[in-house]
């Protein structure tokens, strides 16, 4: 690591740090949680567009501003990006920030495989997203349900480009979901056991095990489509008797723990904002550890209440049932201990403390509608229908994108060395605020009184027509509210109120080097004594008497210094990772590799086996250089 | 700038929740809400929710309270009280495990209840239906009374009906928001629904739907439900039963080697010459009653037919010509007529008694039956139905039809199929 080689060979590191070719090669892990933070926000744009268009359609009944067709691609490829191009890489913009920056260390276990998750996400999701803008984007929902999803019923390349893009895409999060487990359980800062890491790190910690253990089953399920679609085998094969369940229970053990590898990182975020913004610690933090582990564990048990209705019996409906509704309670918990947090505190209404106590009120409407669903008769009735819609909007608007934002401006004058606006940033706040409850709770009723999902139109007179029409003012409003989010995030890049390292007075380690923090975070790796140990330095009164800071740590003094200076890692002799371009150019040929199949489609048998094999070479060749050639 | 992000937000949710519970009142402006107790099924479900959505009102409000007073009362003020590192309280977190806990054991158990009462093999004596699942249109069958129909379902108050559930093609799922939850046709599989409509339940028209995403045409998986009286479905039933006879029936032409028009025969058919209609839910009635179960889909643009001709449209030619050269009878069944015996789409024998066609998407009558066989793949994304209309483009041959009937040839069809009482 980088930490012990040899400080000699630092001086060799080429130190070019601006231009393209210093982003495509880097190995920075804030560089490349930039880089997943622009390239989601900008597929988060392209997801919001989608639903821009898909609501127009909704708008009145008998609409015809969009074709069935367009519409059945918009929706699928609304849910696929916002679900694995932009909620869960947003995440990982975090991930990749923060986890180091948090745990004290000065980068992540292996840069280059970092890297290499970047740019496969990238490639994988321009894969994905480019052909809507031919009319032949992926049109099965972003559930894929077999049969519907095999050639016998699509026999276009839509298909192909969801199943193999998620394929590819699916890399990436494994690949990232293991450089962070070895992170975090290696890297960690002197003194930073397990039970002093700062709570966002932990929810990510759990996450990236959620990653390992659900991956596999979707990419068992698309290898399983793939090779029908391509190859002729016969999983989903309805004329030779497959079952279309065996697609859906594969889809739904990756599927609904994928909900909380969505929903995790954001209520690590708040539970990072909460306490700084309260000037309290974080209420119970040892509960908020265990049930999050708790939520992720039971999170593997309940995937069939997406499945209530597909007729698997009443002692199984009765199983998952209540296996989902123990879920409610360790949820409940946080929800509570969050309060509790600001209980008593000193409650400070900044922009990201805004978007934290609003995932606490969405996440809750989520939440008891979620309850409603686990129980299966009731589902029967909500299932399907724009009741389900609204539900998991305020779990994913509402819990997901509130907590995101709330880190995205909690974490800007960081990553930046500026704050946001703190005027656009209200005006973004309480717009989107009020733009979501109107996009989403009139769906609420438009499903309970009898409207079924993923419908491109509808007929007037069926008691929905008003509260379709209040969900799309709903969504212009939420259209607004982004581009004054964007036009602020653009800006203030270089106009922006110029932040200290500390701007907040928060407690944990990333706030005790300089914003940006330089090339190699920590210019001496931190000795850590207690969960808070910046609060420990400026507030060391509060050891009077008590334990520090909730735990078993060494009272006193923190050890702790403040870093305000930027040197470069060259000078302080630090030796840094060495810029490469192999990661990037062997994610190419992963995703050159998969496009080979897509030939297969038209019968060019020789231009896929030289893309293929073109492509196999590229990744072979791109992993040995990347893999003989020295780190540092 | 506002301080309080919440202050305003609960009670208009609150009030939205008040609204939500009214919204289950209305029936003419609400025709498929799921709040209601027409079937012992939906009452079931109904039960279940509504204690579902008291114990939801409750923690939305103990917890919007107790976020919004929590922001209010400790918000940042000069000369306030300084924060304290408060770390935890056990018994506290104790409390708002164990209540929610509480709360969801008496959620739980008329759950588990419900599950298995819904879910009990239906009553004996349950009127079977099956539901097969077909892009994008629905075939019901009535294997006890012999009856094989599309799109409109009829079934008597006061008795159980036991749907069982296939598809032909991908999935589907059945879905009538007024009679209680739905169940997914699954590929492979058989699945069971039961409910039994209200006694006291009137002659009355029910909007159903297809709820699981099945391609193009999704949204146009319709269908109709009629609960009628026991004696009007016994009427309904037995002449659905009965093979095809068309009124304006003269003698089919000499030469034909097949008869397309069966003739009535048996022992008991002496009401051969004037068959009876037997019942039909009356149109009159939904047009005034039900309005939101008529279909409002327009005919899309592009689209043209000489109207004109229809009322000169020939049924025996229809019958003779028509339907054999476009190729109808490849895919359409007409009971009684040799030889159009296919299951592919949907069975023709009574469609004259039906108020829909295409999945529900359109009202059957002359000028939309017209354009719909003229160019059905123009009129429903994705159809399955052939273009039959000669010189018609074909958006998913992307050609244009050069065989296929002229629009005489069409209007005979017409005319013979809604000779089709």
């Amino acid at each position: 690591m980088a930490t012990l080689a040899a400080p000699a060979r630092a001086t060799a590191v080429p130190a070019s740090s601006t231009g393209l070719w210093s982003w495509i090669a880097t190995t920075d892990h804030k560089r490349i949680g930039t880089l997943y933070l622009w390239t989601a926000l900008a597929f988060f744009l392209i997801g919001g567009f989608e639903a821009l268009l898909i609501r127009t359609q909704l708008a009145r009944p008998n609409m015809g501003f969009v074709s069935a067709e367009t519409y059945n691609q918009l929706f699928t490829m609304h849910g696929t990006t916002m679900v694995f191009l932009a909620v869960m890489p947003l995440s990982a913009a975090f991930f990749n920030y923060l986890i180091p920056l948090q745990i004290g260390a000065r980068d992540v276990a292996f840069p280059r495989l970092n890297a290499f998750s970047y740019w496969v996400y990238l490639l994988g999701g321009i894969f994905i997203t480019v052909p809507i803008l031919f009319q032949v984007a992926p049109d099965g929902g972003w559930f894929g349900y077999a049969p519907l999803t095999t050639t016998q019923f699509s026999s276009g390349p839509n298909i192909d480009f969801w199943v193999i893009g998620l394929q590819v895409l699916g890399v990436s999060s494994l690949a990232a979901a293991f450089n962070f487990i070895t992170t975090i359980i290696n890297l960690r800062a002197p003194g930073m056991t397990l039970m002093r890491m700062p709570m966002f790190t932990w929810m990510s910690f759990v996450v990236q095990f959620l990653l390992i253990l659900a991956f596999p089953p979707i990419t068992v399920a698309l290898v399983f489509l793939l090779m029908d679609r391509f190859f002729g085998t016969t999983f989903y094969a309805i004329a030779q008797g497959a079952d279309p369940l065996l697609w859906q229970h594969l889809f739904w053990v990756f599927g609904h723990p994928e909900v909380y590898i969505l929903i995790l990182p954001a209520f690590g975020l708040v539970s990072e904002v909460l306490p700084t913004f309260s000037k309290k610690p974080l209420f119970g933090y040892n509960v908020m550890v265990y049930s999050g582990i708790m939520i992720g564990f039971l999170g593997f048990g309940v995937w069939a209440h997406h499945m209530f209705s597909v007729g698997m019996g009443a002692v199984a409906d009765s199983i998952f049932s209540l296996m989902t509704m123990l879920i409610a309670i360790p949820t409940g918990v946080k929800i509570f201990n969050w309060i509790a947090t600001m209980w008593a505190g000193e409650v400070r209404f900044t922009v990201p403390m805004k978007f934290a106590i609003a995932l606490i009120a969405m996440f809750t409407i989520g939440g008891i509608s979620g309850v409603m669903h686990s129980s299966p008769p009731a589902d029967l009735q909500q299932t399907d229908s724009y009741f389900v819609v609204a539900h998991f909007h305020y779990v994913l608007f509402g819990g997901s994108i509130m907590g995101i934002f709330a880190g995205i401006y909690h974490y800007y004058p960081k990553i930046t060395g500026r704050f946001l606006d703190e005027r656009l940033g209200n005006v973004h706040f309480w717009l989107n605020f009020i733009g979501m409850n109107l996009t989403f709770f009139p769906m609420h009723f438009s499903g309970l009184l009898g409207m079924p999902r993923r419908i491109y139109t509808y007929d007037a007179g069926q008691g929905w027509d008003l509260f379709n029409l209040l969900a799309t003012y709903g969504t212009y409003l939420l259209a607004i509210a982004t581009a004054v989010f964007v036009w602020n995030f653009v800006r203030s890049r270089t106009r922006g109120v110029i932040a200290g390292g500390d701007p907040w007075g928060a407690a944990t380690l990333e706030w005790a080097i300089p914003s940006p923090p330089p090339e190699y975070n920590f210019a001496q790796i931190p000795t850590v004594t207690s969960r808070y140990p910046l609060w420990d330095l400026k507030t060391p009164s509060w050891h009077e008497g008590e334990d520090a800071h909730g735990d078993t740590g060494t009272p006193g003094p923190s050890p702790l210094k403040e870093e305000t200076e930027t040197h470069t890692a060259k000078a302080l002799g630090i030796p840094m990772p060495y810029p490469t371009a192999k990661p990037a150019f062997t994610a190419l040929g992963l995703v050159v590799m998969f496009s080979g199949l897509l030939f297969l489609r038209n019968d060019l048998f020789a231009v896929a086996m030289t893309v293929t094999l073109g492509g196999a070479a590229m990744l072979i060749g791109g992993l040995y250089a990347w893999l003989t050639s020295p780190l540092e | 700038m506002p301080k309080l992000s919440l202050r305003h937000a609960a009670p208009s949710a609150l009030a939205a929740v008040a609204l939500l519970a009214l919204a289950g009142c209305g029936f003419t402006e609400y025709p498929n809400s799921t709040f209601n107790h027409h079937t012992d099924f939906n009452t079931a479900i109904d039960a279940l929710f509504q204690r579902l959505l008291f114990w939801g009102t409750i923690v939305f409000v103990v917890v919007e309270v107790a976020l919004v007073y929590t922001i209010i009362k400790y918000r940042k003020r000069p000369g306030g009280p300084k924060p304290r590192p408060i770390h935890g309280h056990a018994a506290l977190e104790i409390t708002w495990t164990v209540i929610p806990a509480l709360i969801l054991v008496l959620i739980a158990i008329p759950t588990v209840k419900t599950i298995f009462q819904t879910q009990a093999d239906a009553p004996a004596g349950a009127l079977k239906v099956q539901v097969i699942g077909h892009q994008w249109w629905w075939e019901f069958r009535y294997p006890e009374l012999g009856v094989v129909t599309a799109n409109e379902l009829y079934v008597p108050v006061g008795r159980t009906v036991e749907f069982e559930l296939t598809t032909k093609d991908v999935l589907h799922s059945f879905w009538i928001p007024q009679m209680g939850g739905k169940r997914d046709l699954i590929t492979n599989k058989t699945n069971y629904l039961w409910f039994t409509p209200n006694a006291d339940l009137g002659t009355s028209a029910w909007n159903g739907f297809c709820t699981e995403y099945c391609g193009s045409s999704h949204a146009n998986m319709k269908f109709r439900l009629y609960t009628v009286q026991p004696d009007e479905f016994a009427a309904w039933a037995t002449h659905q039963a009965s093979p095809a006879v068309f009124s304006a029936a003269p003698a089919p032409a000499p030469t034909t080697p097949v008869t397309p028009v069966a003739q009535v025969t048996g022992a008991d058919s002496a009401a051969a010459p004037a068959p009876t209609t037997g019942y039909v839910f009356p149109r009159e009635r939904l047009e005034t009653e039900f309005p939101h179960v008529l279909p409002q889909t327009p005919i899309p643009a592009g689209l043209t037919f000489d109207d004109a001709l229809l009322a000169g449209g020939d049924p025996v030619r229809g019958a003779t010509e028509g339907f054999m050269l476009g190729g109808c009878i490849g895919c359409h069944a007409i009971s009684g007529v040799p030889g159009a015996v296919s299951e592919i789409g949907p069975n023709l024998t009574h469609i004259a008694s039906r108020h829909t066609i295409a999945g529900g998407l359109y009202k059957n009558d002359a000028p939309t039956l017209a354009r719909w066989i003229k160019n059905a793949r123009h009129m429903k994304p994705g159809s399955l139905m052939n273009t039959i209309g000669r010189g018609e483009y074909d958006p998913i041959l992307k050609m244009t039809n050069t065989g296929g009937l002229d629009d005489r040839q069409i209007a005979d069809v017409v005319a013979y199929l809604l000779a089709l009482k």
